[in-house]
């Protein structure tokens, strides 16, 4: 009863994400309709419905561009209605098809008005983080001159901060350089106002060190890292320096390291050969700053102790955010630059990585240092690990967890978000095929982590497990259903198709077919990946017919036709394995 | 110490007032007086290091004036 609970649980959640799941056909936006003229409809013919439609809907019919002329594709102005009313239109028998003209976007861009200035996020290709996480549920501690919350500020959530100057509980900002800071890290964004930010739905803690001249006592900046400890910050920025060593600080710097705290500093703006204090302490990720070629920054420092580096910028392109001019208080859109500009961008990734589920700093820091675009000849260690990558680094964190955004990007590649799909496929054989997906998913995503993977692997993994299946439910007029049931079938169920049943073939339903391919493609070097994971595709299938309708043909649906199914699985399993180590011994 | 050079105005964040010694070191100022702060003044300043001290200039030793004398 719990068993049959959990599995109705388990189906409702993934029908209900799965429609609730907006594809391209859904949620894609248009407002115009393409219409592609037969060849054989005369060009008088065409002029004739182009101005019947311009009459109709009041809009001007065009050619796509001058190449569409011999294509004969035409653009109309129009949404979803007029959409439906020209393809139920005789119209549409002129046509070889009518469809919406769908806008593609590269990827998430957020609609904050200059954030075309933000050339530094597009350096550190911020947008491809994006699509996994915004720091959710994150904190990240800015220590520094305090945080004003300024227009582009307003809907970033600010936690409980200090002031530490001045003893008091608001630590908002008298000079400029900490909300500026605040800004790369989480600047309101998708807001319609302003810039953006790196992880701006990570919350600020702001902890003011720094008076309005812009300095401050090693002891403030010791008890603010503490504070920030005990307060729940992930992640804490420091984009200051100076000054000689210090006991107190190193001290609650690895305080604070042991409770989870990944902190970042500048590495200094003295343009020499070493990072300043805080950011040469251990434990402590030191942060060069680069110019919009990806060159050094000439003030930066570099060598000894520098982890990383990121965009910091020059008197030729600077960071664009939102702060205070403290001469005025007001509100303003200003460009610095500086090592102190370039700490907050791995702040702000780091805080990423640490959404994505990655909690130990020591891992954080491998993260940012793996994922980076490597700069090759820099002897003088003026990069660190090299170019900092928000979308490379968020993308090795997720590496190895199951998430819904991956999930749903294999099955749409894998052609299963069709969504006539799920409902062709016929209720009785919904369960088990859904079965049959996940668990191919799950080989694929296991192979994906801990193998490299290939194109043919994936669709050997689809043959092998399920076919196409949602083809088998398709009948069109005059057409022979066979190839429909063909290209709908699986390997094991490819025998059915001969003998007409709906029982497996004991011959296909085995590990025969996968072994034969895996002997014939051995030696290709992508044929093989398909033999794989057709392979592995056909485990999951027998696996799951062996555990919901164990029926065979000529065996029967008992205990016997149940054992040689799960045999065959784990020897198609074994099978796959034997080949894979092949090919991790060859690499 | 005494230091003699140049008054700088360094672009750190809105700006951080420098003195830039003969021997081409720099120094930040710590709290400049107004009398101080203007580019490409020749002095001799009078002070101590703070190496207890950080700041969001970070372009070298923090500089508290004791007394100064424009050259």
């Amino acid at each position: 009863m719990r068993r049959l609970m959990l599995l109705c649980l388990f189906i409702f959640g993934i029908g209900f994400a799965l429609f609730n799941f907006k594809g391209l056909a859904q949620q894609g936006e248009f407002d115009s309709i393409i219409v592609d003229f037969k060849e054989e409809v005369p060009i008088a013919k065409i002029s004739e419905e182009i101005q019947a439609i311009s009459q109709q809907y009041h809009q001007l019919v065009n050619l796509n561009s001058i190449f569409s002329i011999d294509d004969r594709i035409y653009i109309v102005k129009g949404d979803k209605q007029v959409l439906k009313e020209l393809k139920r239109s005789p119209l549409s028998k002129q046509t070889e098809y009518i469809e919406a003209n769908y806008q593609y976007h590269a990827l998430e861009v957020p609609n904050d008005p200059d954030y075309s200035k933000q050339w530094n996020f597009r350096n550190i290709n911020v947008e491809q983080a994006w699509d996994e996480t915004q720091g959710e549920g994150i904190t990240v501690a800015v220590i520094d001159t305090g945080v004003s919350q300024v227009p582009d500020l307003k809907l970033t959530k600010l936690v409980k901060g200090y002031d530490f100057v001045n003893d008091k509980a608001d630590a908002t900002d008298d000079n400029g350089h900490g909300t500026h800071v605040a800004g790369t890290i989480a600047q309101s964004t998708n807001n319609g106002y302003g810039v953006a930010g790196i992880a701006y739905k990570a919350g600020i803690m702001p902890l003011k060190v720094l008076s309005s001249t812009g300095g401050g006592t090693v002891a403030d900046i010791a008890e603010s890292i503490k504070f920030a400890a005990d307060n729940g910050a992930d992640v804490i920025n420091m984009s200051l320096g100076g000054g000689g060593a210090s006991t107190m600080i190193e001290e609650a710097i690895k305080y604070a390291n042991s409770k989870g705290v990944v902190i970042i500093a500048a590495a200094g703006n003295e343009g020499r050969n070493a990072s300043s204090y805080p950011a040469r302490y251990p434990n402590v990720i030191s942060v060069s700053a680069t110019d919009a070629a990806g060159d050094k920054a000439s003030y930066s420092n570099f060598g000894a102790g520098v982890d990383i580096s990121a965009p910091g910028g020059s008197e030729t392109g600077k960071i664009i955010q939102n702060t205070l001019d403290p001469s005025s208080g007001e509100s303003v859109f200003v460009g610095f630059q500086g090592t102190s500009m370039a700490a907050p961008h791995v702040a702000g990734v780091a805080a990423l990585i640490k959404a994505s589920g990655i909690s130990e700093p020591a891992e954080v820091l491998s993260i940012l240092k793996q994922s980076t675009r490597k700069v090759q000849e820099d002897h003088l260690n003026h990069f660190g690990a090299g170019h900092l990558d928000a979308g490379a680094a968020v993308k090795l964190a997720l590496k190895g967890q199951i998430t819904f955004n991956d999930f749903f990007r294999w099955l749409r590649n894998s052609g299963y978000l069709n969504p006539g799909f799920w409902l062709d496929g016929g209720a009785v054989a919904l369960l088990p095929k859904l079965g049959m997906v996940i668990g191919s998913y799950l080989f694929a995503w296991f192979l994906r982590n801990y193998l490299p993977f290939t194109f043919g692997l994936n669709s050997g993994l689809i043959f092998g497990s399920s076919g196409l299946f949602f083809l088998q439910g398709l009948y069109i007029f005059d057409l022979p259903q066979w190839p429909m049931r063909l290209f709908g079938s699986s390997i094991p169920e490819l025998g059915n198709l001969i003998v007409g049943t709906s029982s497996l073939n004991p011959l296909f339903a085995s590990v025969l077919i996968p072994l034969v391919l895996t002997i014939l493609f051995i030696g290709h070097p992508s044929l093989k990946w398909f033999a794989i994971g057709s392979s592995i595709g056909v485990a999951a299938c027998l696996g799951i017919s062996a555990i919901a309708y164990p029926t065979l043909w000529l065996l029967g649906g008992g205990a016997i036709a149940r054992s040689y199914l799960m045999i065959n699985a784990l020897l198609c399993l074994g099978l796959a394995y034997l080949a894979s180590q092949r090919e991790k011994q060859r690499a | 110490m005494t230091i003699t050079g140049t008054i700088e105005k360094k672009g750190f964040g809105f700006g951080t007032w420098a003195l830039v010694a003969e021997d081409g070191k720099t120094y930040e100022l710590k709290d400049a007086p107004k009398e101080l702060q203007q580019e490409d003044i020749k002095v001799e300043i009078q002070g101590k290091i703070r190496e207890d001290i950080m700041t969001i200039a970070m372009i070298g030793p923090v500089l508290e004036i004791e007394s100064f004398k424009a050259l």
